[in-house]
């Protein structure tokens, strides 16, 4: 072990109490009936309970990351990524095992948490700076560049309500720009504001990485961190099942996501039909995780049924990597009658040319009965699509090209087609 | 993460571990956050004064109305006595401080789910949030104890030099209320039935105490028992501080601040052991 790290983390783990939503905020009558049960339960008994009760987000995870290096935490939703993040921020404690932190530690889990819509951009830029750590005197070096940086110093005696989305989450990443961590603890936010400000964001991270700052990097977003971290570190069910270099371990995650169960989808263990392989292809047949926008895509699934399912539809969703469903193809609306299957066999979808705008998606494969209710739901895998111009910031969920007609004795018709949407 | 660790290298070791015994309050981290106290304290100000169309007459609005309701029934209509004292001034000297009192225990009890968002999102020394919830009410105290001094100068009666003392009663309220507010705040991190029930509570708390009516009313027998309410010590001083009349009660303020201390003491224990699954329960 080197004395040169950042963090280094020993056989920590984090249990937490199995709820059910509605249980959430227990009432005080169940918890004293609760009490009284445990209190005549033999220690054996009690341990039962909490085995049932309670389940690991988090469970012996060691790693050490040394100063400098930049690493991504990758894993399906669930898999104890933010248990972890939270952990290092200090916002839970762990259950078991214990962190060392060498060095100033700045959390970015969510840009704009402590903004206060009532009060300004002056106003709210001391109150998260001082919510992120920093000192008055540091935020009032700072506060030029923060609006600099922020590019909205118009708007800074405006209370932030009235700010839209994007001026909201510029104002609020600028000021944790300029914490000035040792150690960056970033959570999805690259995944915000348009393509220019990304692109700042990004700036901001190599300039933190020449400083010789650390960055643990949260992400949904495998290109991200493909081109920012050298190193990821793959949870799965709270445990780390990879860590190295990151295109052998996104290899690995992106084998392991084909096929998972969707997370929201409940009757898993008792689908009557499984898919045992997906694929998707190119027109030329070749197996990509990378569409270019207008292309085509050949989506080849291999099912095998437990029992006969009668008018099945099979259908595959797109969604969004911000959980956005995209569209949908189902063979019942295409009006493609399957009578019944049974045992095993294989499906193939050829979508028409994509026109979704250029960001990540995942497909679903996803069946339904006769009676229209889902029977099984699986993940068929991540795709990019691409196109240098069409992002989602400025075009939407999709894009298609237009009719035009502009009359040359009105030019005024022209400028407002341009300015329609930037 | 903290201005110490900013100032001195960038190595200085913070150790995330699981328990951290029964004692360990660090009351050193909630030094190290003493400015976000303050940015918490000016925010609240902030945010009411900017919400409200009144801003600051709500501050006023609230004790006069109480003032005025007690003085037409308990003044007017019971002759109640109130030592020698108009009525209504008698009942202000002890609204004013009973507002401030319920108001910081009604939100160092709540103030920690109303700010639900930041304990689960931002790491900082919790107790910040129970503390600037104490300290934020004392803003409407001073103006409405401002208006105290209009009324008394209606009624004819001058300041006097005790009132140099009302600091160091308020400073007893401001503890009591925090007391209360750390065992509150962590039950009602679970259990939300704490913010349908405290305002309740507090109304039957205020007549408990001699606010509408004197403490010499009460059956001598009685007193020692009465005044195991802490907050008797203090209403009674501040009218011994305000009007100039009689002995202060040692014995009550003596009470007050024996149960202080415990409950103090006992709930800083108890809200550090709370504190470290807020983000997980809230």
């Amino acid at each position: 072990m080197s004395e040169d790290y950042a963090i280094r983390a020993e056989g920590l783990g984090k249990r937490y109490k199995r709820l059910i939503k509605s249980q959430q905020h227990d009432s005080l009558r169940d918890v004293i009936g609760a009490g009284l049960t445990g209190m005549f339960a033999s220690k054996a008994e009690r341990e039962q309970r909490i085995a049932r009760d309670s389940f690991w987000a988090l469970s012996d995870a060691n790693f050490e990351i040394k100063r400098g290096e930049n690493v991504g935490i990758i894993g399906l939703n669930g898999a104890g990524k933010s248990t972890l993040l939270k952990i290092l921020s200090r916002i839970t404690t762990p259950t078991t095992g214990t962190v060392n932190i060498k060095g100033r530690l700045g959390a970015l889990l969510e840009v704009g948490t402590g903004f206060h819509h009532e009060l300004t951009g002056r106003e709210n830029v001391f109150l998260y700076g001082s919510i992120l750590g920093m000192t008055r005197k540091e935020v009032e070096a700072k506060y030029d560049a923060i609006v600099e940086f922020s590019e909205i110093p118009e708007f800074m005696d405006t209370p932030v309500k009235r700010y839209s989305s994007g001026m909201y989450v510029r104002l609020a990443f600028a000021v944790a720009a300029h914490l000035d961590p040792d150690i960056l603890l970033l959570d999805e936010v690259l995944a915000v504001g348009d393509f220019a400000f990304q692109r700042k964001c990004m700036t901001f991270a190599r300039r933190l990485e020449q400083r010789g700052a650390t960055i643990l990097f949260v992400s949904h977003n495998m290109h991200s961190i493909k081109t920012m971290c050298q190193r990821v570190i793959y949870l799965k069910k709270g445990k780390i099942v990879f860590d190295g270099p990151t295109a052998e371990g996104l290899k690995r995650y992106e084998e392991d996501s084909r096929l998972a169960d969707a997370p929201w989808f409940k009757d898993a263990a008792d689908a009557p039909i499984k898919f045992t392989e997906v694929k998707l292809l190119n027109e030329r047949g070749e197996e990509t995780g990378v569409f270019d926008y207008g292309e085509r895509m050949i989506v080849r699934m291999r099912y095998e049924t437990n029992r006969r399912l009668e008018k099945p539809d099979f259908r595959v969703g797109f969604d969004r990597n911000d959980d956005i469903a995209c569209t949908t193809y189902s063979t019942s609306s295409d009006k493609i009658d399957i009578p019944f299957v049974d045992g095993e066999g294989v499906i193939e979808l050829k979508t028409p040319p994509i026109k979704l705008v250029s960001d990540v998606y995942v497909a679903n494969i996803v069946v339904r009965d006769a009676h229209a209710s889902m029977v099984a739901a699986q993940i068929g895998g991540h795709f990019h699509v691409r196109h240098p111009v069409y992002s989602a910031q400025a075009y939407g969920v999709y894009h298609e090209a237009g009719d035009w007609r502009i009359d040359a004795e009105a030019p005024v018709l022209s400028e407002a087609a341009n300015d329609g949407r930037r | 993460m903290t201005s110490e660790a900013q100032q001195s290298s960038h190595d200085t070791i913070t150790v995330i571990r699981p328990d951290r015994g029964w004692l360990d309050l660090d009351l050193g981290a909630v030094w190290r956050f003493r400015e976000l106290l303050g940015v918490l304290v000016l925010r609240d100000l902030q945010v009411l004064y900017k919400q409200a169309l009144l801003g600051a007459g709500w501050a006023i609005l609230q004790p006069v109305f109480a003032v005025i309701i007690f003085s037409i029934i308990f003044g007017y209509i019971v002759k109640m006595p109130s030592e020698g004292v108009p009525y209504p001034l008698f009942a202000f000297a002890g609204v004013l401080p009973w507002t401030y009192f319920a108001e910081a225990v009604r939100r160092s009890g709540v103030g920690l789910v109303t700010d639900a968002e930041l304990v689960r999102k931002i790491y900082f020394p919790r107790l910040i949030m129970p503390l600037a919830n104490v300290v934020s009410p004392l803003v409407d105290f001073c103006i409405a104890f401002c208006v105290l001094l209009v009324v008394m100068a209606f009624y004819g009666i001058a300041p006097n030099a005790k009132m140099l003392l009302i600091p160091f009663l308020l400073a007893i309220t401001a503890l009591l209320a925090l007391s209360i507010g750390l065992w509150l705040a962590p039950i009602n991190v679970r259990f939300r039935d704490i913010k349908h029930t405290l305002p309740f509570m507090i109304q039957i708390w205020m007549y408990a105490t001699p606010i509408v009516y004197p403490l010499s009313i009460v059956p001598e027998q009685w007193q020692m028992l009465y005044s195991l309410n802490p907050m008797v010590g203090v209403i009674e001083g501040f009218r011994w501080a305000v009007f100039d009349k009689g002995d202060p009660n040692f014995m009550a303020l003596g009470m007050s601040a024996g149960i202080i201390v415990v409950l103090l003491a006992g709930g800083l224990v108890f809200f550090r052991r709370m504190e470290r699954t807020f983000a997980d329960v809230i």
